[in-house]
């Protein structure tokens, strides 16, 4: 056998392997072991909530329920089969029986799509991706309405509101075709929200919150329409420290915007600083709020954050 | 202030350029690197900070570039190897280093290098001198042998003395003292603090010349004694010759000289073509000159050698002396073409020696085709000379191939009236007294020579006529008692010998220290000459067909003359031969000009100053501090 014979059979396993086409980053996005997860993050999540009302959430509303809960005075046009006759015929007065409508909660998965989470290597949005399936996920199995909608400056996608597990592949598809680009506007993104979504409901932001217009106008637009906002700061802890040196000419992935800088340790030093001080003004300003606050560090595996969320409370209940 | 690196044009050109290039790269360092950021007002809050800076950074920022401009100048300037002027106190010195046979004796040897000669020693005195030259002194390195060589021009560069100190080496001659001292007190002239500086081992003769003692003025002289022996026994004569009539057969003279001061017995062994041909044991008394005197010697054909080494083993200080070479006449037999219809006087006369190989041939035969002769013997007939009848022989010439006009009167009873006794041809006779009865007188042309005439005009002519020697005899030699007479055959056998070169008082060597007159074989005058120990021949001027050349080196030397490929050889050989030179036993003190020299004073290692060592350094500081600012930030 000749060398070059050698060198054919070795190199032509070797020239296969490299043809062969590289996994896709979004068929590793939701793969088997992430649908396992899932799976493991419902049950838990049925555990955790135990003796709660599962599936369920009662509204002040006046419905079709079970649970009684007040008197109105009868005015014309109501049913007649919902008048109570007892209280008639003590006090001599019409009143309507109300009962407390039992409704499925609707729950807002906003996640954002600017360019910005795009920064070193989509991780910030690969993760945000994930924690919204997972989030759906569990949302699903409890029966909840789930509704995803993406957002840079505007609305730029929005799943149908879907119910039940076997959904989540629709969810799957959805954000999968998700791309980040563009600016951030969370206030103006939300008017939008808020103006196409009448029902109320919890409202889970998935951001990292880097908007030029202020982090602060989104959260408050949902407030302040009754949503009850619910916000996953995803954060990249590779970002408190660029590995930048000399002189440099830094710009905006998203704006554009751009500032000249000489990079020495003490800037970085400060740079670190004011990083860990954007992150407590976003956490204080929740906090104040109470506006649940949970940092979702990309780092962190997405099952013990999702199960943090959980516990963290007001997700389910 | 002077300038003695790379001249200032140059030193202009390399500023430009590096301040071009500086410049283009502060630019390129002022274009910054964009890089994106994921969220830029996180960057604001500091920059806020930092913009107060900003001059100040800029600041730095030209502080950069004037620091990089600054080492620029101080390396250019360092490549242009700035001096001061020499100031009053600064020397100009000449060293001179005896490079004569004396300084090739091993008395300093020890045991770990017992090859270190005097030369050796000299040497590393002279790097000595060199290390402690001041900052602003000049030094001039020469070697002083048969000839002055100066090997560096009068500088203060430590690297070209140390350089010429390297090219320095002991030949196979005597030390001209006094032409080295004039050559060393001519460069000193009128140069501040002269002074001139002698490392040898003292036997150097006085100082002396044919133009009178030698003066130096004002000029300081110091010397560095060298060696500490003086042990030797030397061959100053070797001469070998054949016998003439007897070529197989030769004798050697040789003298040997104690130099010691004490008695020595050697062994002498001489060897013919490297064979050991006599050995004989000698004592020699201290101071003794001893001849020796080897007749009627074979064996050798050649080349013959003489060593000398003591009797007891080992060796004594001097080697070099203990050779000595001579060369062999070239035994190779004369190929002779007679043109002749027969002379009895003239075949016998050949026959007389058995080194001629002697073709006879009638004059309608010639030329004989496809041989080449040495000598071509014309009888009493004038044809024209064919390519390959070497030198010519006339006797009677006649007609228009004579290559004398010869005179058509008959000259009648006459005889050699004028004769040159000093030419070869007539080495050993007597012919003043030959009778002749009929001649021709010969008309020499411009550039013959007249060998002998009558007084009615020339009867024996030489010359060269297209490159080929002649001789032409004006009458047939069967015309008068010359045939009859001793003379004949011994003229006829000088013609011989004189026509190929083989001179009875050939040189068997030359002595070391001479301007040597080499006959060259041919008539080219390109002459490539080989030195004992040499690597590659070396081409020598030619005058008057002679090699000319001044022979430093004891040995055989192998001389080539013609174009390359064509070339012939020849060899001859060079020895010491010098009493005197053998005598080494060191001097302590000099005396020059009626002046004792010495020792050499105000040299010490390490009092250098120049400037560009300073530069140098400082370009380094800077770097240094730039470089540890700029990694700790200060000033990026």
């Amino acid at each position: 056998m000749s060398v070059r014979d050698v060198l054919r059979r070795v190199s032509e396993p070797i020239a296969r392997i490299s043809r062969r086409p590289p996994p896709s980053d979004d068929d590793e996005l939701f793969d088997d072991e992430f649908q396992r997860k899932l799976e493991y993050l419902a049950i838990v999540s049925r555990r955790v909530f135990a003796g709660r009302l599962r599936a369920e959430r009662r509204t002040k509303k006046s419905g079709s329920g079970v649970e009684f809960a007040d008197h109105r005075d009868y005015a014309p046009g109501d049913d007649f089969r919902s008048l109570d006759w007892n209280v008639y015929q003590r006090f001599g007065r019409l009143l309507v029986r109300l009962f407390e409508e039992e409704e499925d909660l609707s729950i807002y998965l906003v996640i954002d799509a600017s360019s910005s989470m795009a920064f070193s290597s989509k991780r910030k949005f690969r993760y945000a991706q994930r924690l919204t399936a997972a989030l759906a996920y569990v949302g699903l199995a409890n029966l909840d309405r789930i509704t995803i909608v993406a957002t840079t400056d505007r609305i730029e996608e929005r799943m149908p509101t879907a119910r039940g597990k076997a959904r989540i592949f629709k969810v799957f598809q959805f954000l999968r075709g998700l791309e980040p680009a563009g600016t951030t506007d969370l206030g103006d993104a939300m008017k939008t929200f808020v103006a196409q979504h009448k029902r109320r409901g919890l409202v889970v932001l998935l951001s990292d919150l880097y908007d030029p217009h202020g982090f602060e106008r989104g959260i408050n637009v949902l407030r302040y329409n009754k949503f009850e906002p619910f916000v996953l700061h995803v954060v990249d802890e590779s970002e408190a420290g660029p590995k930048l040196t000399g002189d440099v000419r830094i710009y905006d992935c998203e704006t554009g915007e751009e500032r000249d800088v000489t990079v020495t340790p003490k800037v970085l030093s400060q740079f670190r600083s004011s990083y860990q001080s954007y992150l407590s003004e976003i956490r204080k300003f929740c906090t104040e709020r109470q506006v649940p606050y949970v940092p979702a560090e990309v780092n962190i595996p997405f099952d013990d954050l999702v199960l943090r969320v959980l516990r963290r409370g007001g997700f389910l209940t | 202030m002077h300038f003695y690196g790379l001249p200032a044009s140059t030193l202009l050109t390399i500023a430009a350029i590096g301040a071009a290039a500086i410049v283009s790269l502060y630019v390129l360092k002022l274009r910054r690197r964009p890089v994106p950021v994921p969220f830029v007002r996180i960057w604001q809050r500091i920059l806020r900070e930092k913009e107060a800076t900003s001059l100040f950074s800029q600041l730095k920022r030209i502080l950069s570039l004037l620091v990089q401009l600054a080492l620029l100048a101080l390396l250019v300037l360092a490549l242009g190897d700035p001096r001061g002027f020499a100031s009053n106190k600064s020397r100009n010195v000449v060293v001179l280093i005896d490079g004569s046979a004396s300084m090739k004796a091993v008395d300093v040897a020890s045991a770990l290098n017992p090859s270190y000669a005097r030369i050796d020693a000299a040497k590393d005195e002279v790097k000595k001198l060199v290390r402690g030259l001041g900052g602003s002194d000049r030094m001039l390195i020469a070697q002083m042998d048969a000839a002055v060589t100066p090997l560096s021009t009068l500088t203060g560069e430590v690297a070209d003395l140390d350089q010429a100190v390297a090219l320095v080496r002991a030949t196979d001659s005597r030390a001209d003292f006094p032409r080295a001292l004039r050559f060393a007190s001519d460069v000193l002239l009128g140069l501040s603090s002269p002074e001139i500086v002698i490392v040898s081992d003292g036997n150097l003769g006085e100082p002396r010349d044919a133009a009178g003692a030698v003066h130096l003025g004002q000029v300081a002289i110091s010397f560095v004694p060298i060696g500490k022996g003086g042990r030797n026994v030397a061959i100053t004569e070797f001469s070998v010759r054949r016998y003439p009539l007897d070529r197989d057969r030769y004798e050697v003279m040789l003298e040997l000289y104690n130099a010691s001061k004490q008695a020595e017995e050697i062994e002498l062994d001489l060897l013919g073509d490297g064979n050991l041909v006599d050995v004989t044991k000698l004592k020699l008394n201290p101071g003794e000159r001893l001849p020796r005197f080897y007749p009627n010697l074979s064996g050798a054909r050649r080349t013959l050698e003489a060593t000398i080494k003591p009797a007891n083993g080992g060796r004594d200080d001097l080697p070099a002396d203990d050779h000595a070479y001579a060369l062999l006449p070239d035994q190779r037999r004369i190929r002779v073409l007679c043109v002749t219809a027969g002379n009895t006087y003239l075949e016998a006369s050949l026959l007389l020696t058995t080194y001629l190989d002697v073709t006879y041939v009638a004059p309608s035969e010639y030329p004989v085709k496809g041989q080449t002769f040495d000598v071509t013997i014309f009888d009493d007939v004038t044809p024209p000379v064919a390519d390959g009848s070497g030198s010519v022989l006339y006797l009677d010439p006649r007609g228009e191939s004579s290559p004398v006009k010869v005179d058509a009167a008959t000259l009648v009873n006459v005889g050699f009236d004028t004769l040159d006794k000093k030419s070869p041809f007539l080495r050993w006779t007597a012919i003043d007294d030959v009778y002749v009865g009929r001649a021709h007188r010969l008309v020499p042309e411009p550039g013959d020579k007249v060998v002998g005439a009558s007084e009615k005009g020339a009867l024996l002519v030489t010359g060269r006529r297209a490159g080929r020697r002649f001789l032409a005899l004006g009458f047939n030699p069967r015309d008068s008692d010359f045939v009859l007479r001793i003379a004949w055959p011994l003229f006829v056998l000088n013609v011989m010998t004189e026509f190929v070169a083989e001179d009875p008082s050939y040189l068997s060597s030359f002595r070391t220290g001479e301007v040597w007159h080499v006959a060259v074989p041919t008539l080219s005058d390109e002459v490539w000459l080989s030195a004992p120990g040499a690597s590659s021949p070396k081409r020598v001027p030619v005058q008057d067909g002679r090699a000319v050349y001044l022979g430093l080196d004891a040995g055989f030397y192998t001389l080539e003359a013609g174009p390359r490929g064509a070339a012939v050889k020849a060899e001859f050989a060079a020895n010491l031969a010098d009493a005197e030179e053998s005598a080494i036993e060191p001097v302590a003190v000099l005396t020059v000009d009626g002046k004792t020299t010495g020792s050499v004073e105000g040299f010490h290692v390490g009092v250098r100053s120049e400037w560009w060592i300073a530069l140098l350094l400082l370009a380094v500081a800077i770097t240094t501090v730039e470089w540890a600012t700029y990694h700790r930030r200060i000033t990026v």
